[in-house]
């Protein structure tokens, strides 16, 4: 049973008043100022992931669709995001705000730190586009009708609370305040007028809800890397006896751990993030590539495996 | 024949125990068994052992804590440095006790319960224990060691399996074994009273399904007994492969059942832990695949279970070379088969024999 606009539009609000991320802890934090200079790095260097993702799904709903007034639309997105000539658009004001907040901005740009689960994510969004029809994958970007509510919060917040942050390195939450109101509006009505009967409406809802995970998932991914590793209590790290690798021992098992792995773990101290190990251990060895991702991994698995314990 | 590296030694220090739990895995004849190895020749063999690349040692029994020794004990495995695992009924140690294991270098604890309330757990264990076991189980949670609970499950409380769980996330356990009874020892001579039917197997299954749902991080093991399970366990990780047993007598065993099988078996106050490890005729009887029969032999199978239990196929078919009759393909199948229609036609259960009792 296909519902009223009004019932259904109620539904996509529903979705967005549970499970949009303005409600993540990472946000909270944020938007009440508790976040240090240091986790607000990793959010911007970590978020311009997802910034780099929104062109290329706008340009595969471009695919999908055969009506001319659909694409003059759509295809704004992507001026907006890209700009119309170098140095502008919005992956360039995200670049500044990493430069303000005390980023190297060829290191972000160059994506060599972006968590493998942050990537995950993202790479999730891009490819639920490319998998869905036309009407979900629009109907997965009305995340948009909470962005400007979200970057409304979050510009008092950065006013009030992070006054480190310039106002150069803010133009990019302002022009997103106008850009997705409009982009909302307009999405929304395009979704009402299209999502004929139940099953499609429902399809959408569902589409929306997928979107709000990964926005929430992006976040979770940020707050784990300021997570503060050390060697759990219950392990004992020694040499083997008999070929001298190191060796975690725990009640149940031993796993047995390479250089590298001796070089991770003899950096959690208990006081650095995760982030912090992953860093330096990148700075230590320029020479090797993905080095940053791969510590998150394996200290997520010598988390698993009980060898690494952590608090916040 | 390449003898492997063994990882893990089970201690045995003693067979004394103050419970007489009706499914006691000690052999029947353990009253006559001396108590042979003291401190000092403990020490011996736990250097000889982490030479031979043992990283972990479990103390155990009966109940260790029975030995004036202990502490002693554990200072001589932290100095071999193994990890050092307690295997105890809770009930002789009070918190100075565990102090001083502590402070020897234990770092991990596993707790026996028969149950999850008092009066059947009394009941099975023969004597008014649960209480000071729970309050063990705090002592050994305020300092920090990692706690593991070992719930014995029977036809007698099969249907308390989630509260063993819960029981276990309140005390702060970090992994708790639903360990499904195994009919050896003093469990064969209980079969009738302890072996459950298939419908409470069935839901004690999803009572652990809805447990794991809810407690993503407790490590809750669950395994099927071997009479339902028709595929054979790899038992202790293979014969002489990984797992060493040291009985109270000094004798090295590849498990703790095998000293009732017909082999020879050399002791550690005889010979250097290594000897017996990789030449008594015992420990090779069963190593690799060689002694293996049909249909094992060929079985693709072999590589992950071993052959299965060998003191089973001893017990159960009469000669430990046969294949594992908890296994469907085995020749002896069928008394599994028929101990599994008995069970699940099972009516009012018979009185336990209890350890001790003959």
């Amino acid at each position: 049973m296909s519902q009223g606009r009004a019932a259904f539009e109620a539904r996509l609000q529903d979705v967005l008043e549970r499970r949009y991320h303005d409600k993540h802890p990472f946000n909270l934090r944020m938007h009440q100022g508790l976040l240090s200079r240091e986790e607000i790095q990793t959010w911007v260097r970590q978020r311009y992931y997802y910034q780099t993702r929104i062109p290329l799904k706008d340009s595969v709903i471009l695919t999908k669709s055969g009506d001319p007034a659909f694409r003059r639309e759509w295809v704004q997105r992507i001026h907006d995001h890209d700009g119309r000539a170098p140095g502008e658009g919005g992956l360039e004001k995200w670049l500044r705000l990493a430069e303000t907040v005390g980023l190297d901005r060829g290191d972000v740009e160059s994506l060599a730190g972006v968590l493998p689960a942050v990537r995950d994510a993202c790479d999730d969004y891009v490819r639920l586009v490319e998998e869905r029809d036309l009407l979900e994958a629009v109907a997965s970007s009305l995340t948009e009708m909470g962005a400007h509510r979200i970057m409304r919060v979050r510009l008092a917040a950065f006013e009030k609370h992070y006054p480190w942050v310039d106002e150069e390195g803010l133009a990019y939450f302002r022009s997103r305040v106008s850009q997705a109101a409009r982009d909302s509006e307009w999405g929304l009505a395009w979704v009402l007028e299209n999502a004929a009967t139940g099953e499609e409406q429902d399809r959408c809802v569902a589409a929306l809800e997928k979107k709000c995970e990964i926005l929430w998932r992006l976040l979770d991914a940020v707050e784990l890397a300021h997570r503060k590793p050390r060697i759990a209590s219950a392990a004992q790290l020694r040499n083997d006896p008999k070929d001298g690798a190191l060796t975690a021992v725990l009640p149940e098992r031993a796993v047995r751990l390479n250089e590298s792995g001796r070089e991770i773990l003899e950096a959690c101290d208990g006081e650095r993030t995760a982030d912090a190990v992953a860093r330096e251990l990148a700075a230590r060895h320029p020479e090797v590539p993905g080095v940053e991702p791969d510590v998150h991994t394996f200290l997520g698995e010598m988390e698993r495996l009980g060898v690494v314990e952590s608090r916040r | 024949m390449i003898v492997p590296r063994p990882y893990n030694l089970i201690a045995e220090l003693t067979y004394r125990c103050p419970l007489r739990c009706a499914y006691c895995s000690n052999p029947l004849d353990y009253a006559g068994v001396r108590e042979g190895l003291d401190a000092k020749e403990w020490a011996r063999v736990f250097r000889q052992a982490a030479e031979l690349g043992v990283l972990h040692v479990g103390l155990t029994g009966g109940e260790p804590c029975v030995r004036e020794d202990l502490a002693e004990i554990v200072a001589a495995a932290a100095e071999a440095e193994l990890y050092i695992h307690l295997v105890t009924a809770g009930t002789h140690l009070d918190a100075d006790g565990l102090d001083a294991l502590v402070d020897a270098g234990l770092r991990s604890v596993q707790l026996s319960l028969q149950d999850v309330e008092p009066e059947p757990a009394d009941r099975l264990a023969g004597g008014a224990f649960f209480e000071r076991k729970l309050a063990f189980a705090a002592w050994v949670r305020a300092r920090d060691l990692p706690l593991t609970l070992n719930v014995v499950l029977h036809r007698g409380n099969l249907e308390r399996t989630r509260d063993a769980v819960e029981l276990a996330a309140r005390l702060g356990a970090h992994r708790v074994e639903l360990a499904n009874v195994q009919l050896h020892g003093w469990a064969l001579r209980n079969r009738e009273a302890l072996l459950p039917g298939r419908a409470q197997l069935e839901a004690a299954s999803q009572a652990v399904r809805e447990a794991r749902r809810d407690h993503p991080k407790l490590q809750i093991v669950f395994v099927l007994p071997d009479h339902f399970s028709d595929r054979p366990k790899p038992c202790m990780g293979g014969w002489g492969r990984k797992n060493a047993v040291v009985a109270p007598d000094g004798l090295v065993l590849p498990c703790h059942g095998a000293r009732a099988l017909p082999l020879e078996f050399w002791s550690a106050r005889e010979h250097a832990f290594g000897v017996c490890w990789s030449d008594a005729p015992g420990m090779n009887a069963y190593r690799g695949e060689t002694w293996m029969r049909d249909p094992c032999r060929t079985c693709p199978e072999r590589e992950r279970d071993f052959g299965g239990c060998r003191c089973q196929a001893f017990a159960l078919a009469g000669d430990a070379a046969e294949a594992d009759p908890a296994c469907a393909l085995a020749p002896a199948h069928d008394v599994v088969l028929a101990a599994r229609r008995r069970a699940d036609a099972a009516g009012e259960a018979p009185g336990l024999v209890y350890r001790g009792d003959r």
